[in-house]
């Protein structure tokens, strides 16, 4: 229910169209309902009056008949108009709202989003806020307003036609899909296991296909597999056997309505109150009183999965920043060393630390390299550095100035950072490297790229800066986007660099060559290294040997034998 | 739209790639179509069903209207008294629920019909996978793949639960409708008969520009949530780099013209539903005023009259519902889309034409290659003119740079992919003439990073094997120089591994991969070495692991690292799809060629050496 009010104050904005959306589709409904009710009357005054033989006024009716033709047509029109507007309008303001949260909590908002899987259900969670109002508000908006003028006519002539109308209405288009919907929630969490069991599986056999291929040569997995199909199958069958069972007689509704009206007024007929013409417009008017209610089982059907949207989205909106800001920030100074003393870092919910006791003293101009296998607890360093997670032991240091007393972003002007999951964005070449600075000209971009040695095979593309990328830079091979990552790094020409296994996807030759390209282009650039491979570590002023989150070794490029783990032949 | 630097959602494509793309999509779609349609014969008897039963519900409804216009005509013209009514109200009771029978039976079948498709559909494309196989897959996303065999499968349901139902009522019905009105009333009868063409005529026309303009739209709206979520991706980045508030700032300014060109877009899209309400209203309205002047000019009965202006919202409501099933169909084409996609990937997998073709002997396996060459669909050479003969009982490893062809001859010699060229030659006799089962059973192979299934330790190791046998599996573990670790499991062996398990570091699943070899007891092993740095202490295990797979086997390592050569008694060297050097380690480093060059950066790079 907290949910839901959030939602509602979310769409506030745009109550006004929202209101005249419902407005719109509350008249087009009634002009439906109207029309249907009218011609019931005007069909049999008209069949009364020629077995009379007198004649009667037609134009009104007729006129009558047309305005809610036109009525329902227009408005029905209008309102998909207006609805839609509302909609989007609520999607340009949800949109970043949700992004700005979520770049305060970040990266630790990502964490639980790192797979796709989780991704996909976000974008499914958010589409299913944007079209809230349509699906699930409007219709039981409209069907508030329209009803009471329906019933009240019914009412207006006999109450108990109103009530039993009502009450069939009331069961049908609420009650029913209410309990129907209770009964097949726990149906539904069973489909829910079987199809992720389903997926589990069919992830392990595509990609374990090459060792099943080997091993399995009975196909015990490909049993399992079309055996879980087929259970999640039949459970689907019941299911919807359930659900058919229930909104079935939904469909019989409406006639049911018109038969209790017919046997509640054809007694009254004549002397009893009801003047002949009146009783097919009721009938009619309560057979379509249902125009009112149709969207209402569907939206009954989406408010749960709506809240769990609604929920999943802001939980992610709500993860807190996991640094945070000083009520009163001290001023960033110029430049000055990063220093890192007694740092450890254990990762929520961890038993191990990622890292412990690190010491670490980047003075202006110098380099130093962290080496260790992958998961020593190198791309720590980095996001502690970024302070996009506090130390939980040890303090970190800007110019002697204490992180905790100085804002994130001030900090995040000083040091550049190239990490191992940075982004290239659907998007060119071009605007990728602007991220860094969006006011870059183009001799800065090819300055930058030049150094990352990627110049050459930009300004071999046909469209040079303007290559597009694709979506993850996957038009690009794997050395690529690193060497456009690396010039976005120093395109944004902080006093401090940290590069994150720069040279990931590159060969050697290119790799060195890169290394001895920076260093000899900043000769004074101030450099933390953060890699599991031994390039140019002969150029660095200090080593260091990261196992497990712990220094196991460090020393200057005098000793680098001592330093390093065997080499690899190829990667 | 604005100029984003971020958010391209304009920048895109000109004119000529968007109308390419639009054929292209064109051509998908009506691909995915012919793929569905392919697969209504198997359905065919749920749908004949789910017709028959719609149009008994469309039968219903006639005499429904039939029933409610003779009760209120015999009471309002013919003085019937209430009780002489009861036989007709009760007849609508009893249509009432023949009404909620067939409606129960539409959607029952319809969903039948889908759900004989599905389960079938979901083994096809297993079996498709089969035959492309491993090779021929790698190009794709293993999530792509999932994602296929899962939502892609289901999302075909639509199609035939809801759309083939819902176009044959939309045929049946009103022609019903029009067939018992029509000797009743001329009149009605030929306003509908102007009017329903008119609302396909008239959707059509529209729908023609509108067609092509939602389209475009509708790839806009996917650019534009895809850029969302890019974002998203990309938050980390974005905020190391101070860019996150610009950002906002342009995800705001990207929905904003997104909902300004939408909204000029729907204006128009929206005009097909408006006329479909358009012609649908009027007529009904038509009919009404003209049945009520006959009525007063007395050319027509009560009775006849109230019923067609019953059945008039009736003839327009299966073509009304059609807006939806269209919906359903896209729905469905868009996962059909995804099928489509592997079925037309190359079969490249070995067949295995000898099936029971006699077992290979037991002992060593010599292997040899005479001039295989790979080609990829695609036109891209894997391996080209390979030849070499491993003798039974040694130990080579293969090595080359990524893409040199490493993983290619590995696929080969599994039989996941057929030599386009040359032949493979196993103890002498063809691979392709082999029961390519019965050769597996003899073959074990560790990949970089092996797959752990969600089972225990044990059944992890003895994969395949309904009932592993405890005693060696422990074994198996042993000479892999895992057991101390798996014993510690908080179950041991029985502690459940993979996706919802224990997780295992990338170094221990490799050595649950390397016991799987030592359990499976194979004559021929495979084993790709990782790539990712171990800690010394994983390295020394794995390395000793590997030198006792040796012993009475054919071994072939794929070798990343120096120390790994010491075991090799050949090494073959490949490059660029072609093997550049055989030799023994001295030697290869004597030569001066492909492999020397290796090692000497390798070692330049680490300054010691091996």
């Amino acid at each position: 229910m907290r949910d839901f009010l959030r939602l509602l104050r979310l769409m506030r904005p745009q109550a006004g169209w929202m209101a005249l959306s419902v407005l719109l589709a509350a008249t087009a409904t009634l002009a439906s309902i109207a029309l249907m009710a009218i011609s019931g009357w005007f069909v049999t005054a008209m069949a009364l009056a020629g077995a009379a033989g007198v004649t009667m006024n037609y134009f009104t009716p007729s006129a009558y008949i047309r305005a809610c033709a036109l009525l329902r047509t227009g408005g029905r029109y209008a309102e998909r108009i207006v609805g839609h507007e509302a909609t989007l309008r609520f999607v340009a303001s949800l949109r970043p709202w949700l992004f700005a949260r979520m770049e305060a909590g970040a990266p630790a908002t990502l964490q639980g989003l790192a797979s796709g899987d989780l991704l996909s259900r976000l974008r499914g969670d958010i589409d299913r806020l944007e079209t809230a109002f349509l699906r699930v508000l409007s219709p039981f908006a409209v069907a508030l307003l329209a009803l009471g003028p329906c019933l009240a006519v019914l009412a207006a002539h006999d109450g108990a036609m109103a009530i039993v109308t009502g009450l069939i209405i009331l069961t049908g288009a609420l009650i029913i899909p209410i309990i129907l919907h209770a009964g097949s929630a726990a149906s539904a969490r069973r489909l829910a296991r079987g199809s992720a069991r389903l997926n589990a599986l069919l992830v392990e056999e595509v990609q374990g296909l090459q060792e099943l291929a080997v091993y399995d040569g009975a196909r015990l997995h490909r049993a399992r597999l079309l055996a879980a199909s087929d259970a999640l199958t039949a459970d689907e069958q019941r299911l919807s056997q359930a659900s058919s069972l229930a909104t079935a007689p939904l469909l019989a509704a409406p006639h049911l309505a018109l038969l209790g009206v017919l046997i509640l007024g054809l007694p009254r007929l004549g002397n009893g109150g009801i003047a002949p013409a009146e009783l097919p417009m009721l009938a009619l008017l309560a057979l379509a009183t249902f125009d009112a209610v149709v969207a209402i089982p569907l939206a009954i059907q989406t408010i749960p999965t709506l809240l769990s949207s609604a929920r999943r989205v802001f939980e992610v909106a709500d993860t807190p920043a996991p640094a945070p800001e000083p009520a009163v920030p001290r001023a960033i100074p110029r430049s000055g060393a990063l220093r890192l003393q007694g740092v450890g870092l254990t990762y929520p919910g961890a038993s191990t630390p990622s890292l412990a006791g690190l010491d670490l003293d980047l003075v202006p101009g110098r380099r130093i390299a962290v080496v260790g296998p992958s998961g020593s607890g190198k791309s720590s360093i980095a996001s502690l550095a970024m302070r996009f997670v506090p130390p939980s032991e040890g303090t970190i240091a800007f110019a002697d100035v204490p992180y905790p007393a100085l804002r994130g972003a001030d900090i995040r002007d000083r040091l550049a950072l190239m990490s191992q999951a940075d982004h290239l964005f659907s998007g060119s070449i071009a605007e990728n490297l602007r991220i860094a600075d969006p006011r870059a000209g183009h001799a800065s971009l090819c300055e930058a790229c030049r150094i990352a040695q990627i110049l050459d095979f930009i300004e071999a593309q046909p469209k040079g800066f303007d290559t597009e990328v694709g979506a993850h830079g996957t038009r690009l091979s794997g050395g690529e986007a690193r060497r456009i990552a690396l010039a976005r790094a120093l395109l944004a020409r902080r006093p401090i660099l940290i590069l994150d296994e720069p040279t990931e996807g590159l060969d050697l030759a290119t790799e060195a060559a890169l290394l001895d390209a920076l260093l000899d282009a900043r000769p004074d650039l101030t450099l933390l290294l953060l890699t599991h491979r031994p390039a140019r570590l002969e150029r660095m002023d200090e080593i260091i040997r990261l196992e497990q989150g712990r220094v196991v070794a460090r020393g200057g490029p005098a000793e680098l034998a001592r330093l390093l783990p065997p080499p690899a032949l190829t990667t | 739209m604005a100029s984003d630097t971020l958010l391209t959602t304009e920048a895109a494509p000109p004119d000529e790639t968007e109308m390419a793309g639009a054929q292209e999509a064109r051509q998908r779609k009506s691909r995915a179509a012919r793929l569905l349609a392919g697969w209504r014969p198997l359905a065919r008897r749920e749908l004949a069903a789910a017709m028959v039963a719609g149009a008994l519900g469309g039968a219903v409804i006639v005499a429904q209207a039939w029933v409610v216009a003779s009760i209120l005509d015999a009471a309002l013209f013919r003085g019937a008294p209430p009780e002489a009514l009861t036989g007709g109200l009760l007849a609508l009771a009893g249509l009432l629920v023949l009404r909620a029978v067939a409606a129960y039976g539409a959607e029952r079948f319809g969903f039948a019909a889908a759900m004989k498709v599905v389960p079938a559909l979901r083994r096809a494309m297993l079996e498709r996978l089969d035959r492309i196989g491993p090779l021929g897959l790698s190009g794709t996303p293993s999530g792509e793949i999932v994602a296929a065999l899962a939502d892609g499968v289901r999302g075909t349901e639509p199609f035939f639960s809801r759309y083939i139902p819902a176009t044959s009522q939309a045929v049946v019905l009103p022609l019903g409708i029009l067939i018992v009105v029509a000797p009743l009333d001329w009149v009605s009868a030929l306003a509908f008969l102007v009017t329903a063409p008119l609302i396909p005529l008239f959707m059509a026309l529209i729908g023609m520009g509108a067609e092509q303009r939602n389209q475009r739209q509708w790839r806009r709206l996917q650019r534009m949530s895809g850029h969302f979520l890019d974002a998203i991706q990309g938050i980390a980045t974005l905020k190391a780099f101070n860019a996150g508030p610009r950002m906002v700032g342009e995800v705001a300014e990207a929905a904003d013209g997104y909902r300004r060109d939408t909204m000029a877009v729907l204006r128009i899209a929206f005009l097909s539903s408006l006329t479909l309400e358009f012609f649908a209203t009027v007529s009904i309205a038509l009919v009404a005023l003209m049945i009520g002047l006959r009525l007063m000019w007395g050319e027509m009965g009560y009775q006849h009259g109230l019923f067609v202006l019953l059945l008039a919202p009736e003839f327009y409501l299966p073509l009304r519902a059609m807006g939806t099933a269209y919906h359903a169909r896209m729905e469905s084409l868009g996962a059909a889309e995804r099928l489509a996609a592997l079925e037309d990937m190359p079969d490249m997998a070995e067949s295995g034409a000898g099936v029971g073709a006699p077992p290979l002997p037991a002992g060593p396996v010599a292997i040899r290659f005479e001039d295989v060459r790979l080609d990829f669909a695609d036109g891209r050479r894997a391996l080209d003119g390979v030849s070499f003969t491993i003798p039974a009982g040694e130990t080579w490893a293969v090595v080359g740079a990524s893409g040199a062809g490493k993983s290619s001859l590995f696929a080969l010699l599994m039989g996941f992919a057929r030599p386009t060229g040359g032949r493979i030659l196993v103890n002498g006799a063809p691979l392709a003439a082999l029961d390519l089962a019965a050769f597996r059973a003899g073959l074990a192979y560790v990949p970089q990073r092996p797959t752990l299934f969600a089972a225990d330790a044990a059944a992890n190791i003895a994969l395949g094997e309904a009932a592993p046998d405890a005693a060696r599996v422990v074994q198996a573990a042993r000479q892999a120089a895992i057991h101390a670790r798996l014993e510690a499991l908080p179950q041991g062996y029985a502690t459940p591994l993979g996706e919802g398990g224990h997780a295992l570091s990338g170094g221990e699943a490799h050595r649950v991969g390397l016991a799987r070899a030592f359990y499976r007891d194979a004559p021929l092993v495979l084993l790709d070495e990782p790539t990712a740095h171990l800690d010394a202490g994983t390295e020394a295990a794995v390395q000793q692991a590997i030198a006792g797979l040796k012993p009475g086997r054919t071994l072939l390592v794929i070798a990343h690292r120096l120390a790994s050569l010491a075991h090799a008694d050949r090494i073959l060297v490949l490059e660029r799809g072609r093997v550049v050097e055989i030799g023994t380690e001295a030697a290869l480093r004597a030569a001066g060629g492909t492999f020397a060059a290796l090692v000497r950066s390798a070692l330049a790079e680490g300054e010691t050496p091996a």
